[in-house]
């Protein structure tokens, strides 16, 4: 019999509300860290300069094209084996699993976003880059102040769109054993036999969020265009 | 031939027991001369197919020839499904089940069982280095485990305020435990044991920690009410693990020669009480 009431009360709901709470965490810690990462990357790219274009294309290529899984399964089980040993315990000793999924999520997330800020630097008029060069500004200087701000203002839809990715893709760290929704998901599944109920829980809750998600970039369309 | 003998010998006692239905079982047993067990056949080391005999040989089947020994008939061995173990007992088609069978609480309304042959369960491998030698010693620390299994609630139950961290495989598990993400993997004693073996050189960094922290029983089935068969089964496991034959045979099927590389007997064949 499908019956949801045992979901809502005791260890069951415990669990299921801290992997909920965890899985937005993930989510908000990896934006925060891959705008910046990819505004650096887009600056890359359109940058004076064969080498660092180079290194920016490198970049994007390489994490998107490479599945988001094995990007969790390396960042967890083999690139802490390459550091020292001291190194090592100290990373183990803390909470490995989850820094292990931030770094995979943020490096991953910033690839796309980097695309999403490039088209949006490409869309500001090129006039704009040279008044800021003719009134003696350095490239940086030019890009930080007056094109990428305008360029994030145009690129705030898509990268909403990416963020609604990026809350779909904190499922996959339960590979790596982040006690994130879906983790918890499966382990309410495993203890009670309940497999219809606990995936409906689950379901629901990312649906929610998304859908929050997406309201917002609607909205935000609306304001920028 | 001599398996058309057995069916004529099977279909003969299956209608004298129709009519005998009263009489005492073991009474029967002795009359007919031989002491049907039902075995799975396909429980390595417990009852399985020899590849080069094609005989089915194993510890149970072991105990199986021994017991008839000791009531002085013939042993015959019959391969049973799982799910048909029970139902044939019942059904009076074997006499007793040696077939891998977990003594547990639900199960005493269907069945009788004998004295505990086995006692398997749920270990834990630590790092030496760790310094932890009792599963106790694991409160508050970091195990390992494979997602989905009996693993992880047993491992709570056994140690309250572990931080437990579960893989899609064991092997995930195992290869987390070498990397030192955590302190300890738990996994079913047998699999736990083949990954130990596994190690080779580096087993002496390793320590399989001496408890379980959950346990399963296997004993021998016996049909509900047949004091006289469970009396006498009981007597000759009693026997063999006082002459010492009981714990030959355990080192024959899982001791250091065996793929599962038991050191040591944590048991002793003496009780067939089991815990709730």
């Amino acid at each position: 019999m499908f019956d949801l009431n045992f979901l809502l009360a005791g260890d069951y709901r415990d669990w299921l509300l801290s992997g909920l709470l965890l899985s937005l965490q993930l989510m908000g810690i990896t934006l925060l860290l891959s705008l910046p990462l990819a505004c650096g990357v887009a600056m890359l790219r359109m940058a004076p300069s064969r080498l660092l274009n180079a290194l920016g294309a490198a970049y994007v290529e390489l994490i998107r094209n490479v599945p988001l899984l094995a990007h969790f399964l390396f960042w967890y089980f083999g690139a802490p084996e390459l550091l020292p040993d001291t190194w090592k315990e100290r990373l183990y000793a803390g909470n490995i699993e989850a820094a292990s999924a931030i770094t995979a999520l943020t490096l991953y997330t910033a690839a796309y976003m980097a695309e999403d800020i490039r088209s949006g630097i490409r869309a500001i008029p090129a006039q704009q880059f040279e008044a800021g060069r003719a009134l003696g500004f350095s490239f940086l200087a030019t890009m930080r102040l007056c094109v990428v701000p305008q360029a994030l203002r145009l690129a705030a839809p898509p990268l909403l769109s990416q963020t609604l990715t990026l809350w779909q893709n904190t499922s996959i760290a339960t590979v790596i054993g982040v006690a994130e929704l879906m983790y918890q998901t499966q382990r309410v599944e495993a203890a009670s036999f309940r497999s219809v109920e606990a995936f409906v829980f689950a379901s629901a809750a990312y649906l929610a969020v998304s859908l929050l998600i997406a309201g917002l970039a609607a909205l935000l369309q609306r304001k920028v265009s | 031939m001599q398996t058309r003998l057995h069916f004529a010998a099977l279909l003969f006692t299956s209608i004298a027991f129709t009519q005998v239905a009263q009489a005492d079982q073991l009474a029967n047993i002795k009359a007919k001369g031989e002491l049907v067990c039902g075995t799975l056949g396909t429980d390595e080391p417990n009852s399985f197919i020899d590849a080069r005999s094609r005989q089915l040989v194993g510890y149970e089947v072991d105990l199986c020839r021994a017991i008839a020994h000791g009531l002085g008939v013939k042993p015959v061995i019959k391969q049973l499904a799982v799910a048909a173990r029970i139902p044939e007992l019942q059904q009076g088609r074997i006499d007793i089940l040696t077939a891998s069978l977990t003594h547990n609480k639900e199960r005493e309304a269907l069945v009788d069982f004998s004295l505990s042959t086995f006692y398997t369960g749920q270990r834990v491998l630590v790092k030496k280095s760790s310094n932890i030698t009792t599963v106790a010693g694991l409160a508050g620390k970091k195990v390992l485990t494979v997602k989905g299994g009996t693993q992880e609630p047993n491992l709570r139950k056994a140690v309250p305020g572990v931080d437990v961290v579960t893989f899609e495989t064991a092997g995930q598990a195992y290869l987390g435990l070498q990397q030192g993400k955590g302190v300890g993997y738990v996994d079913d004693e047998v699999s736990l044991l083949n990954n130990y073996a596994k190690l080779g050189a580096a087993q002496k960094d390793y320590l399989v920690l001496p408890q379980n922290i959950s346990q399963e029983v296997f004993a021998f089935g016996i049909r509900k009410g047949e004091t006289g068969v469970k009396t006498a089964v009981d007597q000759v496991l009693r026997g063999l693990e006082k002459s010492g034959e009981a714990e030959k045979l355990f080192f024959k099927w899982y001791g250091p020669t065996s793929n599962v590389k038991f050191q040591k007997r944590t048991f002793k064949i003496e009780s067939d009480k089991i815990d709730a």
